[in-house]
């Protein structure tokens, strides 16, 4: 973010003496204090602008969530919901997480932070249902549990949910329970990461040279071997040149929950669990353990 | 007695200078494959040995013979030079070091001071040293030209190219010419103004420097709209290739200025994306090739030009071929820049073809937007900077290949000096997983002759030998020989990270090595008892 007249004018010192006897930092106080209304447009375009290029693989165009951050335009902020909080987030990244730490410079991670703050929040999905019901769907009729992992106990073949939650918004949640392809088609990848990753969830069948499927997960796959994680939970390490094929089935192994079976009041009280899963409050994830 | 003192004295003289490094050895290169002398082993370009005691027959049995690590991460991406028995290589956040070619052992090992921060677009990587007299010299991060002494890795001279803290980088293996070391610098992704370099390989002085983004008054000036020459990109930073016999050097440049938008940088934004051919002596422009005008991809031409003097419809002819990371195998003469042929080599949509002048048939309805526009290939390009091996013995071209597409998003974008200058964002089309191949092209017609499947996009090259056998590494961390003639799978190792180079293969006492660099070690493979 760039000085401008406005900034030096005694609004600025006004504010500068508000706001620093509220926060901590007073490198922060001094920045914060910059956000006039005059600069503020610029900021958010600069901002825009710095995400696009830099932050949008992972977390999407418009910072609605992508193949692998999570939606920023929520309101729900896991690691901190004050200006300080976000910026200690960004320059500082998210131990025990995908989310590493970057070299903006102070003024950039500002202009970010402004961007971020100047989207709407998407359409709210208010949630009515029972979480302790939803708990019961999820580990009763609905089998969630026979695949997902919630706070080490559960399923291997699918995302462990501990902190969906957190991740996740109702939107995505709800998309992904009654169409859980759609989310492999719209996966993105980091540009700058040339070490390709391995396509994550998409279903593979492997024909063994006897003709019989094993299909799974691929956890890995190169030209020359595959690392499946079968339907039946088990490890199966494959040499392509001992099997007649490896498919890529494009799908998500994951069984579409129409409304047929799961009415809505179900789907409601499922969410509602789902949004009590946080994250445990002792995992290490904040002091990088 | 005395007569035992002069022998051993002229043995150790003329060993002294057999270490030395001469502009005639270099023109010879091709006549010592013991030796691997520059970049791509010979001026030509070809990376290619007449090395064959490793070949189809017995590659099966290829066996690690020592491992080096270099102590760093990141993408390792040297080309280690071998002369007489000691290999010479640069690693992550510019590490050198120099090594008992035989054991692995090291003679010396070098890191520069670098400053804290700093704008490699894709890496703290480094492409190896070039090699002259008895000095090793080295581009660097920071944008400095150094020399280093051979046998202890001591530094000689050291000289500013240009301004770091603009983002000015070099990540290139120097090419030495006569008395010159030839560099260009990286930093299209940041708004730097293109230039390659030649110093003075006795005292560091720079003896002329090309400006790849013409200046007011300059040819080709007229092909920047307003200002936008002035962080016009068209960076230089893979190694070219030299004609002794023409006194030329063949040099690729990178993409404009910002990457992916265009709307501030009207015109064909000469000379990005091109072939330039610079008089060695001065660095004069001779003739230049233009592969993708006004470029919004990301297509830089950084792919390693081959020479070839062979019959072009029936008369012998001086080329020059490349298979453009645009999607297009193109044939150039390389006396004077004529286009002759080009032919896709892939999935291309961005051009329609290519037109009798060489000009690209621009499919003007996949001009990137705000939105996203799909556009083949991906801003990572069908090929890339990996090295591209010619063998003469098959007349086939070697190129690693990449199938994605990618999602071009273009929006404007303030330049601020040292900072990215992309105008967006590209993302992989999410329809289908990219993967990649290693392909055999015909050198003159870039016919298909046969394509191993990668499972994923490539970052390394190829190295071709007489033996018979291509050596290429993969993304997933298979280092894999091939046969030439059909690219049947002789051997594969799994080496534990992206291959992101492109091996050797080098002689010591009668023995056949092959080295590649892989994650953060060299590893070193021969026949068991050959």
């Amino acid at each position: 973010m760039q000085e401008t007249p406005a900034a030096n004018s005694g609004i600025k010192g006004l504010l500068t003496a508000l706001v620093a006897g509220f926060l901590v930092y007073s490198t922060l106080a001094v920045e914060a204090a910059t956000f006039t209304p005059k600069n503020k447009a610029t900021a958010i375009k600069e901002g825009a602008s710095l995400f696009r290029a830099n932050c949008s693989p992972c977390h999407g165009l418009g910072a609605r969530g992508g193949g692998r951050g999570p939606d920023l335009t929520s309101g729900r902020w896991t690691h901190g919901s004050t200006d300080s909080d976000i910026f200690r987030t960004i320059t500082q990244g998210v131990p025990g997480t995908e989310m590493p730490a970057n070299g903006f410079e102070d003024s950039e991670v500002w202009s970010i932070i402004a961007y971020l703050r100047s989207l709407a929040p998407p359409k709210r999905h208010a949630v009515s249902g029972d979480a302790a019901k939803g708990k019961e769907i999820f580990s009763g009729e609905a089998g969630c549990s026979g695949c997902h992992m919630v706070n080490g106990s559960g399923g291997l073949l699918g995302p462990d949910l501990s902190r969906v939650a957190a991740a996740r918004s109702v939107a995505y949640l709800i998309e992904s329970i009654r169409s859980p392809d759609k989310e492999l088609s719209t996966g993105m990848l980091d540009p700058n990461n040339h070490y390709g990753l391995p396509l994550v969830y998409d279903t593979v069948t492997v024909v063994t040279a006897g003709g019989s499927k094993i299909t799974g997960i691929a956890r890995n796959e190169d030209t020359f071997s595959v690392q499946l994680l079968g339907a039946d939970q088990k490890l199966h390490l494959f040499l392509t040149k001992d099997v007649k094929e490896v498919i890529h089935e494009r799908k998500s192994l994951m069984p579409r929950y129409p409304e047929e079976t799961l009415p809505a009041s179900q789907l409601q009280d499922l969410i509602a669990y789902l949004e009590t899963l946080r994250g445990r409050e002792d995992n290490g994830a904040r002091a990088g353990k | 007695m005395k007569r035992t003192l002069l022998v051993a004295f002229l043995l150790t003289a003329s060993a002294g200078l057999r270490s030395q490094v001469t502009p005639q050895r270099l023109l010879d290169a091709a006549r010592e494959p013991q030796n691997w002398l520059t970049y791509s082993g010979r001026y030509s370009g070809w990376r290619y040995s007449t090395l064959n005691q490793i070949d189809t027959g017995n590659a099966s049995r290829l066996t690690l013979q020592w491992a080096f690590q270099v102590g760093d991460l990141g993408q390792f991406e040297t080309t280690p030079l071998v002369v007489d028995g000691v290999l010479y290589g640069t690693g992550q956040n510019d590490r050198a070091f120099a090594l008992d070619a035989r054991t692995g052992r090291a003679i010396w090992r070098y890191q520069r001071n670098l400053p804290e921060k700093l704008q490699p677009c894709c890496g703290m990587v480094n492409r190896g040293f070039a090699m002259l007299g008895g000095r090793v010299f080295m581009a660097t991060l920071d944008a400095h030209v150094i020399a280093l002494d051979a046998k202890t890795g001591n530094l000689l001279w050291d000289v500013t190219a240009a301004d770091y803290r603009k983002a000015y980088t070099f990540t290139v293996a120097p090419l030495a010419v006569k008395n010159e070391i030839i560099v260009g610098v990286s930093g299209g992704e940041y708004g730097v103004r293109g230039f390659i370099d030649a110093y003075d390989a006795a005292t560091g002085r720079r003896l002329w420097r090309f400006e790849t983004v013409p200046g007011p008054g300059q040819p080709g000036h007229e092909t920047w709209a307003g200002d936008s020459w002035e962080t016009g990109g068209a960076p230089a930073w893979i190694t070219g290739t030299y004609d002794p016999d023409l006194n030329l050097i063949y040099w690729p440049t990178g993409n404009p200025s910002p990457s992916n938008y265009g709307g501030e940088r009207g015109g064909d934004n000469l000379y990005s994306n091109s072939m330039l051919a610079l008089d060695a002596d001065t660095g004069k422009l001779k003739w230049y090739f233009q592969f993708t005008p006004h470029d919004l991809y990301d297509y830089d031409a950084t792919q390693v030009p081959i020479l070839l003097d062979t019959d072009w419809e029936g008369h012998p002819r001086k080329l020059l071929v490349q298979a453009n990371r645009n999607g297009f195998f193109y044939v150039l003469d390389r006396t004077d820049g004529k286009f002759l042929f080009a032919k896709a080599f892939g999935d291309v949509t961005w051009a329609k073809g290519i037109d009798p002048q060489g000009k690209p048939i621009v499919n003007t309805g996949l001009r990137s937007s705000p939105e996203g526009t799909r556009v083949c290939p991906g801003a990572l390009g069908l090929t890339n900077w990996y090295s591209p091996s010619y063998s003469p013995q098959t007349r086939l071209l070697y190129v690693a290949t990449s199938t994605e597409c990618d999602i071009f998003t273009s929006s404007p974008q303030a330049y601020r000096a040292g900072h990215d200058f992309l105008g967006s964002v590209y993302v992989p089309d999410p329809v289908a997983r990219p993967t990649g191949a290693l392909k055999a092209l015909d050198v003159l017609t870039g016919t298909e002759k046969w394509s191993f499947p990668y499972f994923s996009n490539p970052n390394g090259g190829a190295l071709s030998t007489s033996g018979g056998v291509v050596f290429a590494g993969d993304s997933d961390g298979n280092f894999i020989a091939l046969d030439a003639k059909t690219g049947r799978d002789l051997w594969h190792v799994q080496l534990g990270a992206a291959v992101y180079s492109t091996a050797i293969t080098f002689e010591v006492d009668g023995k056949q090595y092959v080295v590649v660099p892989v994650g953060s070690a060299l590893f070193a493979f021969a026949l068991p008892q050959p």
